[in-house]
Parts: C-alpha cells; sequence; structure tokens
C-alpha cells in the first residue's frame, strides 16, 4: 500500500528535480509538471471561472516556469513560486482580455428559487444531477456578482481546496489577514445571495398578482 | 473594543471564527469561542451566514482535471517555442542585415524621386527669356521668316535659301 507523501517530503523531491531541470533535464521539468498541474488547474480555474480557457493558461504558466527556472533560487517552495506566477498570470490574462461578468438573460423562476433555498438553508444536497447543475448555474449567477477579490477567495478556499496558509503565501498576505477577508467575503455572498432570493421572490408575487388581476377582469368581462 | 464590521461579527473575532467554522481552533481556543457565541447574537448570526455560505459554496464546480497527457502536451510546447527561439537566434544576423539593406535601398529610392520631382518643377516654374546663346544660335541655324534684308546680298542669299529650301 502506497503511503501519501508528506508535504516537506514532497518539497525534497521537488527540490532535488528543480536542481536536474535546472541543468537541463528536461524529463525532471515533466514530473515538476505532473506533480503540480492538477493545483495549477484548480488555481487558474478559481481565478478564471472559465473552463474553457483553464488549459491555455495552465500550459502558458508551466513555459513562463521553464524559461525563468535558471533564476528560481530555491529560498521558498517551488509549488509556492510556482502558484505566484500562476496568479500573475491569470491576472494579466484577465487584464488583456478584459473578461466581463457573463450577461444571464433569463431569471430565477419560482422552483429554481425555493430548490436553491432548500439546499442553502435546509442542509439538503440537490437530489438529482439535473437540479446539481441548475444549481451551479445560479450559483454562477451570483458568483459573477461578487467583487473580484471576494470571489477568488471564495472559490479557491471552499472550491479548489486551498489552505488559508496557502492562499496567504501565493496573495502575498497575512495569515489573519486572509482569514478576515474571507469571513467577510462570506457574510457579502450570503448577503447578495439574500437579495437576489427576495427580488425573485418579489418579481414572482408581482407576476402571481397581475395573472390574477388579468383572470378578474377577464371574469368581469 | 469589539467593534462589528461588514461580516456583523466583533472584530477581534472575525478571524477566529473563520478557524472555528473550518475546525482549526485547539480546544482551549474552541471553548472560548463557544462561550462568546452564547453571549453575542451578531456574531451567531454571522457564524450562520459563514455555515450557509459553505453549503452554497459546495454547489460550484471544481475546475477540469488536466488529463493524462498534459505534461507531454506542455514539454512539446516548450520543445516548439525553444525551437522557434533557437530558429529565430540563428537567422537574427541575416535578418538584420536584410532589413539594413532594405532600408537604405529604400531611403535611396525617395531621395531620387524627391529630386526628380523638384527639379522638373523647378525646370517648369522657370521663365523661358532667350539667352544670348540661344540668339547665336538662330542667327546661323534656324531660317527667320521676318528677318529683313540689310542690302542687295542679303535679298539674294534669301531668295537662294528659299529655292534650297522649296526643291
Amino acid at each position: 500500500m502506497s503511503v501519501p507523501l508528506t508535504r516537506r517530503a514532497r518539497a525534497e523531491e521537488d527540490r532535488d528535480l528543480v536542481r536536474r531541470a535546472q541543468n537541463g533535464d528536461e524529463p525532471a521539468f515533466e514530473e515538476l509538471v505532473r506533480r503540480h498541474q492538477q493545483r495549477v488547474f484548480s488555481l487558474v480555474g478559481g481565478i478564471l471561472r472559465r473552463r474553457e480557457d483553464v488549459e491555455d493558461v495552465a500550459q502558458q504558466i508551466f513555459l513562463k516556469a521553464f524559461v525563468s527556472l535558471r533564476r528560481f533560487d530555491q529560498r521558498s517552495a517551488f509549488s509556492t513560486w510556482l502558484y505566484k506566477i500562476s496568479v500573475n498570470e491569470c491576472w494579466d490574462y484577465l487584464r488583456k482580455k478584459k473578461v466581463r461578468p457573463l450577461v444571464y438573460e433569463s431569471d430565477m423562476s419560482e422552483e429554481q428559487v425555493s430548490r436553491l433555498d432548500g439546499i442553502v438553508s435546509q442542509e439538503r444536497p440537490p437530489e438529482s444531477p439535473i437540479d446539481r447543475a441548475e444549481a451551479r448555474d445560479l450559483l454562477e449567477r451570483i458568483l459573477e456578482k461578487l467583487p473580484e477579490q471576494d470571489r477568488q477567495l471564495l472559490l479557491l478556499k471552499e472550491v479548489e481546496g486551498f489552505s488559508v496558509q496557502e492562499l496567504a503565501e501565493i496573495l502575498d498576505l497575512n495569515v489573519n489577514t486572509v482569514k478576515v477577508r474571507l469571513f467577510r467575503a462570506r457574510a457579502r455572498i450570503m448577503d447578495f445571495y439574500r437579495k437576489r432570493i427576495a427580488l425573485a421572490r418579489s418579481a414572482v408575487n408581482s407576476l402571481r398578482a397581475g395573472e390574477r388581476k388579468t383572470s378578474y377582469e377577464s371574469g368581469n368581462g | 473594543m469589539n467593534l462589528e464590521t461588514d461580516s456583523g461579527a466583533c472584530s477581534a473575532y472575525e478571524a477566529r471564527l473563520e478557524d472555528y467554522l473550518s475546525g482549526q481552533l485547539s480546544g482551549a481556543d474552541s471553548s472560548e469561542v463557544a462561550e462568546h457565541l452564547k453571549a453575542c447574537g451578531a456574531c451567531s448570526a454571522a457564524l450562520e451566514e459563514a455555515r450557509a455560505s459553505v453549503r452554497l459554496l459546495a454547489l460550484a464546480e471544481r475546475s477540469p482535471d488536466p488529463g493524462p497527457g498534459f505534461a507531454r502536451i506542455v514539454m512539446v510546447r516548450i520543445r516548439t517555442e525553444l525551437e522557434a527561439s533557437r530558429e529565430k537566434g540563428l537567422w537574427q544576423p541575416f535578418v538584420s542585415l536584410a532589413w539594413r539593406f532594405a532600408a537604405t535601398a529604400t531611403l535611396g529610392l525617395v531621395l531620387l524621386v524627391t529630386y526628380g520631382v523638384f527639379a522638373s518643377h523647378e525646370r517648369l516654374a522657370r521663365p523661358a527669356a532667350p539667352s544670348m546663346q540661344s540668339a547665336e544660335a538662330r542667327d546661323f541655324f534656324t531660317t527667320d521668316a521676318d528677318r529683313v534684308p540689310a542690302n542687295r546680298d542679303d535679298v539674294l542669299i534669301m531668295v537662294a535659301e528659299d529655292n534650297d529650301g522649296n526643291r
């Protein structure tokens, strides 16, 4: 049975692979790519939220890492150095592309509102894969409206599984600052979520009132 | 002083509530936060909202897997880019020489054309005053129909010239 490597042992192996890659050993660099590709994908995905762009940007990140590897002095862990390159590349990409929030034409139906609210308030997982896809779609709408920093922190922590310590290293922030920002970001997403739900409910109610009025008028006429 | 913040929680407890939420607090710290939560409605409400945010975010989809061939693709791209930059480096002296030659030739052509245009303009703009030399030339080599004979010999010469011309 294989025992999962501890973080320290992995870092030590990375150090050796980096030394070899710095001396022109391409298979050593390929091994580094293999070891870190999943985390880089998570990081890029957490920041960009556009699945179609993730692979391209991830390739670009490893290309940059390969080119700058000779200048890497190994004072920090390879993973930290690589994740910092990743974050910078993502921000460059967002700046260059001027990515705009997605615009959704349709709003939530009453059924969708109550389904999402049920999941969040009653701690009930969505029943079917279709429900799950629908709920994800609704969540994406809410995420798109959040400030960039809140969205990235929440997604990297809750969805992509980065620890507070990792986030502090990658984003050059104090650990305590990350915790406080995360806690406030949670309050903001929930505030936005509640407002969105209330808005959707009031839209449904006014639609119903309108329907009632129309049927009353047609009944009288 | 525990001021309320954006999250609604006491400012001194925000970071600890984040730890409490993810179960990162040790026994003593955890008990201390739990005691505070019993007494503080604002922090309890903020923690409830934070818990709901975990449930909400659990719906989000994780980033796609790179797939087994990703590392290979990266290495192929690295090799291609290196090859391209090496080739660029090999041809660079020739390319820059060619560019310099092209630039010099273009400059020469522009100068020639400019000179030609200016010269023709100057020629057209100059007044057509006959010079001394051209007047003399006309005397010797052209026939002037309005020439007035000065004496009898001149008349004979002009008649002879006319006869020669008509013949």
